[in-house]
This record gives C-alpha cells, sequence and structure tokens, in this order.
C-alpha cells in the first residue's frame, strides 16, 4: 500500500506537467485543428525566460508569470505569422513548419542566453529533505502537491473562461464552425491568436514547474516531457480539455506504476516508452480517445 | 424603386481562385423587401451571398444602408448590420441551442437574455431543447436555429442561402412563413436565394433570375409569377 502511494503521489506530478503540456496541445488542437509541435519547444523557451529574469531581477514566481506573458506574445505571433500564412497554402506544411519551430527553438535558447550547460533555477515550492506529508508511509512532497494544485487552478481557470466568459464562447464557436463564425461577426483572426498565444502560456507554466523539480533549466528539458504530453492529449481525445487533465495525470500514475513494479524491465529509463504504446493503442482502438467527441455531421 | 435602398449591390464580380462565377451582377434590396434570387445550380446563388458577406474576393460596389462595404471583413460587415445564414451548416454543433444564440449576439454588447428568450418563444421546438447540442437537432430545427442565431445580432439585412434545403415539405412551408412573419413584423429586409421558386416567390416582393452569373431578368415577384415564358423557363410549370 506504501509502495503503491508513493508511486501514485510522484506520478501525479509528473502526470500534472504531462496536463499542462497537453492543455496546450488541446487549446491549438480545437483552435485552429493543428499538433503543435513546438509546444514543448515554447515551454521550455519560456522557462529560459524565467531563469533569466529570476537570475536577474526578479523572485522566481514573479519570473514565471511574466514568462506565461511571454509565451502568449510568442504563441499568437507564431499562429499570426507563420502558422496562418503557411496554413492558407497547405495544412500538410503547418505540421513541418511546426517541427522546424521544434528544432529552431531548441537550437535557439542556448544561442540567444550564451548558455552551454544546464543553468540553475530557483524553487517553485518549498523542497527542503524535510518539505513533504507523510501519508499511508509514503511521502509526498510539498513541490509535488504545489505541482498539481498548480494544474488544479490552470484548468480551473481554462473552464470559467471557456464556459462563462465571451471570449471562450467565441473560442468554442471557432472550434466548432470556423467558417460560420465570422458571419457572427467573430474576428477569427484575432481568436486563433489567442488561442495560440493562450497554450503557449498554459505551457509556460509546465516549463515552469519542469525547472523547478530540475533545478535547472537545458534545451533538452521538455523533449521527453512533450511526447508523454501528446500521448496524454491523444488518449484524452485531443478536443477535450478534461479528457487533457485526467488522461495526463493517468499517464504519469501509469509510468510511475510500471517503472516502479517492474524496476528491472522497465524502469525509469524505459518508462518513456508507455507514452508511445499508448499513441499507437490509442490511433489503433480508440482514434476518438477517451473524452474526444466522434465528430458525426449530418449530410 | 425607391432611394432607401438598404443594398445595392454594382457590378459585382466574385469567384473561387482564377475561376470568376459573378459576371458583375446589378441587385437592390429596399427597406423591408424581401427579393428572392432565383437560379439553377451553380448558377451563383450562394457565390452571391458570399460575396455580399465578404467571405470571398469580390469586385465591384456592395452598400450597405448606402455606406460602400465591398472592402469590409465578413466581421465587420455583421457588424454593419448583415445577418448570413449559410447554406447547411449555418449552427455551432457543439454548442448547446442557448450558446448558438448568444455566440449570434456576439456584435452586441449588451446582455442578450432577453432577445433569447424572445427568439426561444418564436419557436417553441427549440425551447424545449435549450441546454441541447445543435448537433443533436433535426434538420428544421437546425436551420430555425441557424435563422434565429442570425436575427439576434439585430440585423438589417438578413440573407438566407437555400433556407429549404434537405428540409421535409411541411417543413418548408413553415419555413418560409416564418421568414414573411419576420420580415412583417420587424421590417427586416431579406436576401432569400433558393432553388424552390414556387414557395419563395409567394412570400417575396421581388425576384432576380440568375444565369451563370449574370442576372437576366428580374422585376415584382408577381408580375414575373404571371409571365408565361419566366415560368416555363424557371418555375418549371
Amino acid at each position: 500500500m506504501q509502495r503503491f502511494l508513493q508511486y501514485l503521489f510522484d506520478g501525479l506530478s509528473s502526470g500534472a506537467i504531462y496536463a499542462l503540456l497537453a492543455l496546450g496541445l488541446v487549446i491549438v488542437y480545437r483552435g485552429t485543428g493543428h499538433l503543435n509541435f513546438a509546444q514543448g519547444e515554447m515551454a521550455m523557451i519560456s522557462a529560459f525566460m524565467a531563469w533569466w529574469l529570476s537570475s536577474h531581477w526578479l523572485p522566481i514566481w514573479f519570473a514565471v508569470a511574466v514568462s506565461m506573458v511571454f509565451a502568449f506574445a510568442l504563441g499568437s505571433i507564431t499562429e499570426g505569422l507563420i502558422i496562418r500564412p503557411i496554413g492558407e497554402r497547405s495544412q500538410f506544411a503547418v505540421g513541418v513548419a511546426a517541427i522546424g519551430l521544434l528544432l529552431g527553438l531548441n537550437a535557439l535558447a542556448p544561442f540567444a542566453w550564451k548558455v552551454t550547460v544546464p543553468e540553475a533555477f530557483g524553487s517553485l515550492f518549498p523542497k527542503k529533505d524535510t518539505d513533504f506529508a507523510r501519508i499511508g508511509g509514503a511521502t509526498w512532497r510539498y513541490e509535488n502537491i504545489g505541482i498539481l494544485i498548480s494544474l488544479l487552478v490552470v484548468a480551473g481557470l481554462l473552464f470559467l473562461l471557456f464556459q462563462k466568459t465571451k471570449l471562450g464562447l467565441a473560442m468554442r464557436a471557432v472550434a466548432s464552425n470556423a467558417e460560420s463564425a465570422p458571419l457572427a461577426g467573430i474576428k477569427k483572426g484575432r481568436v486563433l491568436m489567442i488561442s495560440w498565444g493562450l497554450a503557449a502560456s498554459v505551457g509556460a507554466v509546465g516549463g515552469g514547474m519542469v525547472a523547478s523539480i530540475r533545478g535547472n533549466v537545458d534545451s533538452s528539458m521538455m523533449l521527453a516531457i512533450f511526447f508523454s504530453a501528446t500521448a496524454a492529449a491523444m488518449l484524452g481525445g485531443f478536443d477535450s480539455l478534461i479528457g487533457a487533465v485526467v488522461a495526463g495525470l493517468a499517464l504519469g500514475v501509469l509510468e510511475n506504476m510500471v517503472a516502479g513494479y517492474f524496476p528491472d524491465i522497465i524502469g525509469q529509463e524505459l518508462k518513456g516508452s508507455v507514452s508511445l504504446l499508448i499513441i499507437l493503442a490509442v490511433l489503433l482502438f480508440r482514434p476518438s480517445g477517451l473524452f474526444g467527441s466522434r465528430r458525426v455531421e449530418r449530410v | 424603386m425607391d432611394a432607401a435602398g438598404v443594398l445595392e449591390v454594382g457590378g459585382l464580380q466574385a469567384g473561387y481562385g482564377p475561376v470568376e462565377v459573378l459576371h458583375g451582377i446589378d441587385l437592390t434590396v429596399a427597406e423591408g423587401e424581401i427579393v428572392v434570387v432565383l437560379g439553377a445550380n451553380g448558377a451563383g446563388k450562394t457565390t452571391t451571398m458570399r460575396a455580399v458577406s465578404g467571405m470571398i474576393p469580390r469586385k465591384g460596389s456592395v452598400r450597405l444602408d448606402g455606406k460602400e462595404i465591398a472592402e469590409a471583413s465578413t466581421d465587420a460587415i455583421v457588424r454593419a448590420g448583415v445577418a448570413h445564414v449559410p447554406q447547411g451548416r449555418g449552427t455551432f454543433t457543439d454548442l448547446t441551442v442557448e450558446e448558438n444564440l448568444r455566440v449570434g449576439a456576439y456584435v452586441r454588447d449588451d446582455d442578450p437574455e432577453e432577445d433569447v428568450n424572445h427568439w426561444l418563444d418564436v419557436f417553441p421546438r427549440l425551447k424545449d431543447r435549450r441546454t441541447q447540442k445543435a448537433g443533436s437537432l433535426s434538420g428544421g430545427e437546425q436551420q430555425m436555429l441557424a435563422i434565429a442565431r442570425a436575427l439576434m445580432c439585430r440585423p438589417h439585412l438578413l440573407l438566407c442561402d437555400e433556407p429549404s434545403l434537405g428540409l421535409a415539405p411541411i417543413l418548408v412551408q413553415d419555413m418560409f412563413r416564418t421568414l414573411a412573419q419576420l420580415n412583417r413584423d420587424t421590417n427586416t429586409s431579406i436576401l432569400l436565394v433558393e432553388q424552390n421558386a414556387n414557395l419563395a416567390m409567394e412570400i417575396a416582393h421581388r425576384a432576380y433570375l440568375l444565369e451563370t452569373g449574370s442576372i437576366v431578368a428580374s422585376g415584382d415577384a408577381k408580375e414575373m409569377l404571371d409571365d408565361d415564358a419566366i415560368r416555363k423557363a424557371y418555375l418549371g410549370y
């Protein structure tokens, strides 16, 4: 039982990070129908921004907040300047452009900040050896609890945005019927830029959390996490926010359980492969995921 | 034709990519008028509507209440008072009936609650399904919803693209009755595109005949119904 709880607690925090990234993927997918391959690298760049700000001027939490604003600008400019103009010519090319962006951002971070080794990143949560709660014999570190709470706060705010505000209604209208949205007077281009900006902003929270756990920033920090987040988004149904949260947490827990209970076969080294198996299984057996809407249209 | 044209289209050319579909058409809709554009498949009816509401590139003049809108974007044209019910998918299927109506009021700054309730009273079938997703509605209900959604922005001009498409005959009659009543009650001008010529002509004040992108005849709806040549060619009896 103690072992189970330990894997659960550890899994929930890595799952919360997958969920944060997956939420960004879902917001983009609902807006423009693309898988943003650069979602993880946008979060990495944002974490670098937070590191840079915090190492020079700002308290760490404030630095992460500013990095979210930076990410919003980065995301919306990407949509307006790269994704939309390319998408008007070829939707396939957008995927290629997003992969290009992944590689470009990955190379840009060390170059822009002139760093070659991982740079130390402050902690967002109490992180001393004694900072944990003991539940059923297992330790639940305050850091891990904090990450989980951060996810729930972000998801709750997104829910309020989408369900209770006029902007959220416009975003859902564009997601549901992009062609007719302008006929209701919605500025579609602006909504799409906001969607991409918002997605990057949510990703920046994830990037900050990852940097905080690692204790440093590094250009490769989000690569493996992005794959797991993609698997979570697919498992959740790709167009469902609640799906992204549930599947992200579930995937994090599953990875930790598998790695923990089969240390010799899977272990920490191979636990990332769980994500790949899940991507495969979802594509083969349930393409609409757990919470996704199967698109049925009257003809 | 009096001078108070809500919509005045002059020399309108439009198409898709290199293909020109409309070869410079002129048409007007006066205050409180129902005008129908008739024509066969591929004549350019839908293209006319899309060009007026700025969904496709166009040349020529489109004036709304005397103001040129040929250069304006679709959302700006909606703000200027044109509501467009597109052919087929005019609803947001993932949103509830009520949310669809609220999306329709997107350009308004006030609380649309009163209008939501008003149109739900006008269309009682929608009222029963207020919290259902629009995608779960029948074709007729969806078309009603699309029209109610369009009216939520309180337009001066309503563009209806084949509202009868895919509806059972009895529903088609309902639909036209609703449009005629709406026109009488609210004095909303309506530009209607239809293949179902007979019923459309009954509620219309004037009509245009569109043939391969050009207007070949126009006039008072009743007079055109009485014209044997036109009736035979376009109404089929």
